[in-house]
């Protein structure tokens, strides 16, 4: 099911979500909606409703419903590995997956940018029994197919772009620091998965300036708390990094 | 190393207490928001009593905070595991210290984060 403007409206709740917390939601809806540089908004919209198709799997849930577009057997099995099946994720897996038919390495790494924040989105109002807010309606347009021309091994499974090898268009993803945490690196070659990731993070958890101050409780938790909340979500995971 | 993070600044912290519920983390309402963080994560039916538990000692306002961390690490924890993001030499050295008392070097998603750094 889908609409054409999300609301994320959370005053009939019980819960005093923050008017930021809210906003950040909808922009991920309309950065959801939009045409990527690997898939349409229709393909975009189609992981997101994957994505609740597998967790409902895993949560013993009614199927709620394949999106408007058919995406690759790849993409689909990636989307329900991601979700119900973390721990067993590796090299081989993604080197298979990147290869397979309609997939690339920039193809999964924008599927794994929808992927993680319609999840954390859904999360937030699965922890509270809020209900999920209908996936958007698709933006029109084609992909622009993209490449951000510095991006190389440095690690990670995927290319990454650090700081000195950025595009003028994408001068921005790093908040202009020289050099970048290995989790934003790590979405680099979908640059704008990168901002997403910024600002989902800024509402969900701390701005990247405030996470530089280790003993300011910026928000309702006290650092500490946070990062025992943090640490227990990973362990949870078998999250070995 | 997020759990090597977490005891930077908070000399009070008890690591094992954040992979273990019989040890006290040290953390003030701790056993609280691992409680409500366990049934989240763990779709456990405790969900509504641990939420109803955090929100009796701390309030709404942190029942809002902590799900919204849990949102937050529920999408990290797959960008890393996705990515096979490397541990620097450096985390990987000063963890080495406490990692196999934790029993995180048991899990499946450590071959990639050593095989590539």
């Amino acid at each position: 099911m889908t609409t054409t403007a999300a609301t994320f409206s959370y005053a009939d709740t019980s819960w005093p979500v923050l008017e930021r917390t809210a906003a950040a939601h909808r922009r991920s809806w309309q950065m959801l909606a939009a045409p990527g540089e690997w898939w349409t908004g229709a393909e975009r919209i189609s992981i997101a409703a994957e994505c609740r198709r597998a967790s409902a799997m895993v949560d013993g849930l009614p199927d709620p419903g394949a999106g408007p577009a058919t995406l690759p057997e790849a993409a689909v099995y990636a989307i329900h590995k991601l979700i119900g099946d973390l721990p067993n994720v590796t090299r081989e897996w993604y080197d298979e997956t990147i290869s397979a038919e309609g997939m690339s390495d920039a193809h999964y790494i924008e599927l794994l940018g929808v992927v993680v924040h319609v999840w954390s989105v859904d999360e937030f109002h699965r922890a509270l029994e809020i209900e999920l807010e209908p996936l958007p309606d698709p933006l029109p347009g084609e992909p622009t197919q993209i490449r951000p021309t510095g991006a190389k091994a440095h690690g990670s499974w995927p290319p990454t772009v650090w700081p000195d090898d950025l595009d003028e268009r994408d001068a921005d993803i790093y908040g202009g620091a020289d050099r970048a945490a290995n989790v934003r690196a790590a979405m680099s070659l979908h640059p704008d998965s990168v901002r997403w990731l910024s600002d989902l993070f800024d509402a969900h958890y701390l701005s990247w300036i405030e996470i530089q101050d280790v003993q300011e409780p910026f928000r309702v938790l006290t650092r500490p708390q946070r990062e025992l909340v943090a640490a227990r979500v990973s362990a949870l995971n078998e999250c070995f990094y | 190393m997020l759990l090597g993070r977490s005891s930077d600044g908070n000399d009070a912290l008890n690591l094992n207490g954040t992979v273990r519920n019989d040890i006290d983390s040290g953390v003030e309402h701790g056993d609280v928001l691992l409680r409500y963080s366990d049934a989240a994560v763990g779709r456990t039916d405790d969900l509504v009593a641990a939420r109803e538990a955090l929100d009796a000692e701390m309030g709404p306002d942190a029942v809002v905070d902590c799900a919204a961390t849990i949102a937050n690490f529920q999408r990290m924890v797959r960008i890393a595991d996705g990515c096979g993001i490397p541990l620097d030499s450096f985390s990987r050295t000063e963890s080495a210290k406490w990692r196999d008392g934790l029993g995180i070097d048991n899990f499946r998603s450590r071959e990639n984060t050593f095989s590539r750094s």
